[in-house]
């Protein structure tokens, strides 16, 4: 099921594609309904997404797949990107990586008990002259160290 | 420094609408509105500026323009390559969030040359502060009467939208980014056909990097000549270079192309904590990687990189020192590309796990004798073996690593651990 | 176009420019290795197999995706090239399982022949294999993930033959991974046509899995008889069995897919329900007999019926529509010398007197160049799954269709517009699109169109027509017992005339042609299949016929053959309680693989077949049967000594004595509930009906009877309950007052539509 407020945010997508051309809306679509079902896809809302753009499942699912920013397992509310790729390697990525898994508990992939955090490893964020960064949400956070990591994950609600 | 792409840089407020234009921002775009400016004009300018595609591949871009067939028939765009993913490159960002209406200009430019009704910015997914941007600049442009249809009564049609991606650095391939934009998955197309005949939605279309739209307007409105003589002999203009790394000031820096790299390594401060240069890869983790003194030799354009073994790709300047682990840093990139292959060529899809599997044993401490010799013939199998570059992107560092570092993956092998780190 | 010269191998080759270099090297018959190329699939270009050196190239070019052009020089066979391929042969081989010997597809791997060429030291991979886990995806395809070389031949297949993207690449990189989504697996009517596209042992036959290895197979070929096309395949047999059944390639008929239906209806002729010995009933007991005792027995029942009191007018002959030439023309042969002229073919039809003919003047290619096709009481995916297949290609070719149905179907292509409409008013409908054809071409209207109004939508479908410089009608199955049926089909031949249209006519299926063309129709002095019911005959020979599937007056017939002072001579090939009923005599006949015979497709092409395999038991081919019965009954005129003499005597005959209205009505507007009976399509013939895993499809459990909520008010039915002894689905799909029944049995139907 996808919400009426998604479908109007998934529209406003599809009017920037030929009008044959809805299934181009098809990356946004999955974002948004994604953002309504607690951070992560199901099989059931890949299909909404398909039919509600007219095209087979398994294509959506195709794209479901490949892209990163899916989540087809439970994430936690925040889920705080790490780019471990060579800039931020370079400059110590590894070392706080462990220092994050460390504070939370929880190791790369897992979400913390109480569902607030989750922590990926990704590939360069295209920031890298601002290394080590991260990403939650919508926000980069540059040029970390272990305080302030700890200061931005201590402010996480 | 910082004449094109980045010269509003230091102003308040540098990417509205109100900045750009005071300095000069859409004088170029109203001049074709007007009509005192022809496609032709316009591609012989881009021609005589020397502007190469800022992507990565370098293409002259003027020629890139005059391949369209703006006379035929039917729908055509023109698309801007946001996806910037290649490890060490982060200037496009700064563009988007900085400068977008140099981005709208040059591509509202393009669409006029190519006859292209339509274009479409794809930005990557993780990008959502410079999509903001771009979007903010975007409704300025509209309301401003820069961009929709019969602008200021010309008669000429531009409509630009973004578009977001969703974490796949493949997508920066051109074809994988018009499969993306129609809603699949990003796999590349082969080619022949090429987008100028057969792109986006299997219509015409051209692709160039953001970098290289954003130049486009300011080589139109101050000259060919005056870009070219910014930089040197094959290399017109000024180029971002995202200096990262083991470096003091790490930043992005828009100098003439042909500046020493040791004046950019200045520039960004020298080497960190006083450490001593080991390595350079000049051009984004794609680009062979070069030693300290062949790196400080060499000056920042397209024939001074090759001439020194790599390449200036998208101008990704990553800088290592004396710490640094080569077999752990190949590592890291062979994972890169691993993880990024589309899956669809057989040499990538296996070739890249191939790759980073052995090397992945070799720093768990359990490499063997001929190890080197099989990372070596597996790189040379995916490479020149597959549909789009990104093959031959895992490929060269690994042929690169080896070559100039040899005696410190021998040791990794023979030791089980690392020569730098122990 | 003007041919270019190229050069390949240092030969000098012509060929048209742009043409893909593969396509060359294939037409002249130099070996270029490749996985993911399909001569009937678009390009994908990413396996890397098919590299070859072309001079001026930096790189190894893809020969399946380079086109050529004038001057080109190829090298194929030299280091460039051999390296690159033994590369790629390599690099699959890495996470490829090197289990040949336990694989279904070894001996016939496409894979496993090009690594004796290409492959070479694999063992230097010591990484650890990928294993991919596996979906079930259907009770036809037997999936092994893990041999997958991600050719996407079968994705492709999906979505650009079977046009529904089943399969698809998820995950990307390393983890790509052929998958359908969600649990339905794969449903296409084509669906196996994957395991032939599949070059490796990742997608095989379900059924015919841990069988047997190909090498061990003898293949004939012979053809599919299900439906009109008369599908060119290979029967792949073991000691006397048909243990698979491949495509073979005939671009006139099949090209090179063929339906699910054809492939896997061989399962049936194993079905433990065969019937393998001639059996006669002695004061109402069974028993089993020599063939001899059961001819002599059978000849003695029609002699003492109504030869010896000369009664030969009550002798009825009947016989499954889908019986060979030959068994047609022998049987009615027999009748006509013994003198009757009671025979026929059409069980199912309702109404015989309200039949009209429609001609199909299109051959299947032919469907491919149409610019417009009307489809009327039709779904051509499930009725004709290859007509089908030519339609959507002319669709994709930019064809607009429109279609007049009762129900909405999953149409596989686009419709320009799809009319649900009820049959009376698809007579309206179609009499209206006439009348503003006539119009439009000064013809004055008959007097039955005069007070036709023309609505909007046949306007619309006239205009089309009108349009079109070479369109079709094609008609099927749905309107044959509507109360208008001619009118229906005369309207349709009528619009055909005056607009260029050509027709096509999937009405009746299988082997239909063959018993018009060999005239096992009634004779001007016979009765036609209902009539005979009515009539107590004395004597019956029945061929292959089930009376609670195959007629329409379903229950009507088993009381008629029931009749104990009649003789009836039934030749099955599987037993049957209500054949045993009423049946005097029961002689076991070969099935479909089992005899000679030809088959007459929808082209008219005569295509005759050798059996692949020898009947089971004492069960004989039929035409023999008949021959040897015709000796006893001491007919001329039977000396043949093999099936080809016949088929060589049916083709000098012309029969044509088919009686057939041209009446148009269209006063008939009765309010009744309409009810469209479709038998399900893999229901359609005994063997299909013992095909146990085609039974297991969603296709195959296709058992419901479909109307909308008011219909079902009506009706006083609710979806948890059952109309005509199947399951209700109230939908909108349906046209009002009508409901379309999917179902096997006509006994459902209390034989009473
Ligand atoms: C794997 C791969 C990734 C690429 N990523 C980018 C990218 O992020 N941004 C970009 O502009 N070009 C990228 N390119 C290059 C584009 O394919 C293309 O050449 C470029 O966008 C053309 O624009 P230009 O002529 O202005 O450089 C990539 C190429 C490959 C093979
Ligand atoms: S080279 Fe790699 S990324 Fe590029 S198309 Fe082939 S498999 Fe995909
Ligand atoms: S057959 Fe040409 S790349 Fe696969």
């Amino acid at each position: 099921m996808i919400s009426d407020q998604a479908k109007k945010q998934i529209d406003a997508w599809v009017a920037k594609y030929p009008e044959d051309r809805k299934s181009s809306a098809v990356m946004e679509a999955l974002k948004i309904v994604q953002a309504e079902n607690d951070n992560s896809l199901s099989a059931e809302s890949i299909q909404d997404v398909a039919d509600y753009l007219g095209m087979p499942g398994i294509a959506a699912a195709e794209v479901a797949t490949f892209y990163e920013n899916y989540n087809h397992k439970p994430v936690g509310k925040h889920v705080i990107r790490f780019c471990h790729n060579i800039s931020c390697m370079l400059n110590g990525s590894d070392d706080l990586i462990s220092h994050l898994e460390d504070k939370l508990g929880v190791k790369t992939g897992e979400v913390t008990k109480d569902g607030l955090i989750s922590v990926k490893k990704v590939e360069c964020l295209g920031a890298c002259v601002g290394a080590p960064m991260f990403q939650i949400g919508d926000q980069y956070y540059e040029n970390l160290t272990a305080e302030k990591i700890d200061e931005i994950v201590d402010g996480l609600k | 420094m910082n004449e094109v792409c980045f010269k509003n840089l230091d102003k308040k407020d540098s990417w509205s609408l109100a900045v750009y234009e005071a300095s000069g921002g859409y004088s170029v775009w109203r001049k074709i509105l007007r009509g005192e400016l022809t496609p032709e004009q316009i591609i012989d300018e881009l021609k005589a500026s020397g502007l190469r595609g800022r992507g990565g591949a370098g293409f002259p871009t003027g020629l890139k323009w005059s391949f369209m067939p703006r006379n035929s028939a039917g729908q055509k765009y023109v698309v801007c390559n946001s996806d910037e993913g290649e490890p060490g490159t982060c200037k496009d960002r700064d563009i988007l969030r900085y400068n977008p209406h140099a981005v709208i200009e040059g591509m509202a430019i393009g669409g006029f040359v190519m006859n292209a009704t339509t274009g479409y910015n794809y930005i990557r997914g993780e990008f959502i502060e410079p999509f903001n941007r771009f979007e903010g600049a975007l409704k300025e442009a509209y309301a401003a009467g820069l961009l929709g249809e019969n602008i200021s009564d010309s008669g000429v049609d531009f409509n630009l939208y973004a578009h977001l991606g969703a974490g796949a650095y493949v997508c920066g391939e051109e074809t994988a980014l018009l499969e993306s934009i129609e809603g699949k998955k990003g796999q590349p197309r082969f080619k022949p056909p090429f987008p100028a005949n057969v792109g986006l939605y299997g219509k015409p279309t051209t692709i160039n990097n953001t970098e290289s739209f954003a130049s486009v307007a300011d080589i139109l409105s101050k000259g060919g000549k005056w870009f070219a003589d910014l930089g040197v002999e094959n290399s017109g203009g000024c180029k971002l270079f995202s200096v990262s790394g083991h470096v003091k000031n790490p930043a992005n820096f828009e100098v003439s192309m042909g500046t020493p790299f040791k004046d950019l390594l200045e520039m960004a401060g020298g080497m960190r904590d006083g450490a001593k240069l080991k390595a350079v890869i000049p051009g984004g983790s794609s680009t062979p990687v070069l030693t300290a003194d062949v790196a400080m030799a060499m000056t920042m354009d397209y024939d001074g990189i090759e001439k020194a073994g790599s390449m200036l790709g998208a101008g990704s300047v990553i800088v290592m020192d004396e710490s640094t682990c080569m077999v752990e840093t190949l590592t890291r990139l062979a994972h890169f590309y691993y993880d990024e292959s589309c899956g669809q060529c057989t040499p990538c899809r296996e070739g890249t796990g191939w790759l980073y599997r052995a090397l992945k044993r070799i720093t768990d401490g359990n490499g063997k004798d001929g190890d080197i010799e099989l990372l070596l013939n597996v790189q040379d199998k995916i490479m020149g073996n597959t549909i789009c570059a990104l093959g031959d992107a895992a490929a060269m560092p690994v042929e690169s690593f080896l070559r100039n570092f040899r005696e410190e993956f021998e040791y990794y092998i023979e030791h089980g651990k690392s020569m730098v780190k122990g | 176009m003007a041919k270019i010269e190229i050069e390949i191998d240092g030969k000098m080759v012509r060929a048209k420019p742009g043409e893909m270099l593969i396509s060359v090297t294939d037409r002249e018959g130099i070996s270029v290795p490749r996985f993911c190329y399909h001569k009937k699939l678009s390009v994908a270009a990413s396996c890397r197999m098919c590299l070859v050196d072309v001079e001026g190239a930096p790189k190894p070019q893809p020969a399946c995706s380079t086109p050529i052009s004038e001057g080109m020089k190829i090298h194929t066979q030299n280091e460039k090239s051999k390296s690159s391929q033994k590369a790629v042969m390599e690099f699959l081989l890495i996470n490829h399982p090197l289990d040949c010997p336990i694989c279904d597809q070894g001996g016939e791997c496409e894979l496993q022949d090009v690594a004796v060429e290409y492959g070479s030291d694999v063992s230097c991979f010591s990484e650890g294999k990928r294993i991919v886990a596996d979906n079930d995806i259907g009770p036809l395809i037997q999936t092994d993930m893990t041999r997958c070389i991600h050719c996407t031949r079968c994705v492709r297949f999906g979505a650009e033959i079977a046009g529904i993207m089943e399969m698809g690449g998820t995950g990307r990189g390393d983890h790509l991974k052929i998958e359908p989504f969600l649990t339905e697996g794969v449903t296409s009517e084509l669906s196996g046509n994957m395991i032939d596209v599949c070059p490796v042992g990742a997608l095989t036959s379900k059924p015919f899995r841990y069988e047997l290895r190909s090498w061990q197979m003898n293949s004939t070929s012979t053809i599919a008889r299900h439906d009109l096309v008369g599908s060119n395949i290979n029967a792949q047999t073991y000691k006397g069995n048909v243990k698979r059944v491949v495509s073979g390639d005939n671009d006139a008929v099949n090209e090179t897919w063929i339906s699910d239906r054809d492939r896997f209806s061989y399962e049936g002729l194993s079905h433990e329900n065969r019937l393998l010995e001639p059996q006669i009933k002695i004061e109402g007991q069974w028993k089993e007999v020599g063939w001899h005792v059961a001819l002599d027995y059978a000849v003695k029942g029609l002699t003492s019926n109504i030869l010896n009191n000369h009664q030969s007018d009550q002798l009825g002959v009947m016989a499954s529509k889908t019986s060979t030439v030959e068994e047609f023309y022998l049987l009615q042969k027999i009748a006509r010398e013994i003198g009757s002229e009671n025979i026929d073919y059409r069980l199912n039809i309702k109404n015989l007197d309200n039949t009209a003919k429609l001609e199909s003047n299109i051959k299947l290619g032919g469907l491919e160049g149409v610019d417009h096709a009307l489809i009327v009481g039709s779904n051509p995916r499930l009725e004709q799954p290859m007509i089908n297949h030519r339609l959507r290609k002319a669709s994709l070719n930019g064809t607009s269709v429109d279609v007049i149905n009762s129900m909405k179907f999953d149409f596989n292509y686009q419709l320009n517009s799809e009319n649900i409409i009820a049959p009376n008013q698809i007579a309206s409908t179609l009499a209206g699109v006439l009348s503003s054809v006539l119009a439009s071409v000064s013809i004055e209207l008959p007097d039955y169109l005069q007070s036709i109004k023309v609505s909007k939508e046949s306007a619309s479908i006239a205009e089309k027509l009108n349009n079109s410089d070479n369109s079709v009608i094609v008609l099927g199955e749905h309107v044959v017992n509507a109360e208008n049926s001619a009118t229906i089909v005369n309207l349709i031949a009528q619009i055909a005339k005056h607009t260029n249209s050509t027709t096509l006519n999937l009405s009746t299926t299988a082997n239909s042609l063959a018993a018009e063309l060999t005239g096992f129709v009634p004779g001007s002095k016979g009765m036609n299949v209902n009539a005979m019911l009515e009539s107590d005959l004395k004597a019956y020979i029945l061929l292959d016929i089930y009376p609670e599937y195959d007629f329409h007056h379903a229950d009507k017939a088993i009381d008629a053959l029931n009749d104990k002072d009649n003789f009836v001579i039934s030749l099955n090939g599987f037993k049957n309680d209500i054949v045993s009923e009423y049946s005097d005599v029961i002689l076991p006949i070969a099935a479909f693989y089992e005899t000679s015979g030809t088959h007459i497709n929808i082209n008219g092409d005569m295509q005759s077949f050798a059996a692949s395999v020898v009947a089971p038991g004492e069960s004989k081919p039929a035409w023999k049967v008949f021959k040897v019965l015709a000796d006893l009954l001491k007919l001329p005129g039977f000396n043949y000594v093999d099936s080809t003499q016949i088929t060589e005597e049916v083709s000098h005959q012309a029969h044509n004595n088919h009686l057939h209205n041209e009446n148009i009505d269209l006063s008939i507007t009765s309010d009744n509930i309409n009810i469209i009976w479709q038998q399900s399509p893999y229901s359609i013939d005994a063997l299909l009906r013992h095909s146990g895993s085609l039974q297991q499809t969603k296709i195959g459990k296709l058992n419901f009877a479909y109307m909308n909520a008011s219909v079902a008010k009506d009706l006083g039915v609710s979806a948890d309950s059952k109309y005509l002894g199947v399951p209700v689905v109230i939908t909108d799909a349906v046209a009002d007052r009508c409901v379309f029944v999917n179902a096997n049995k006509a006994t459902q139907t209390g034989g009473e539509s």
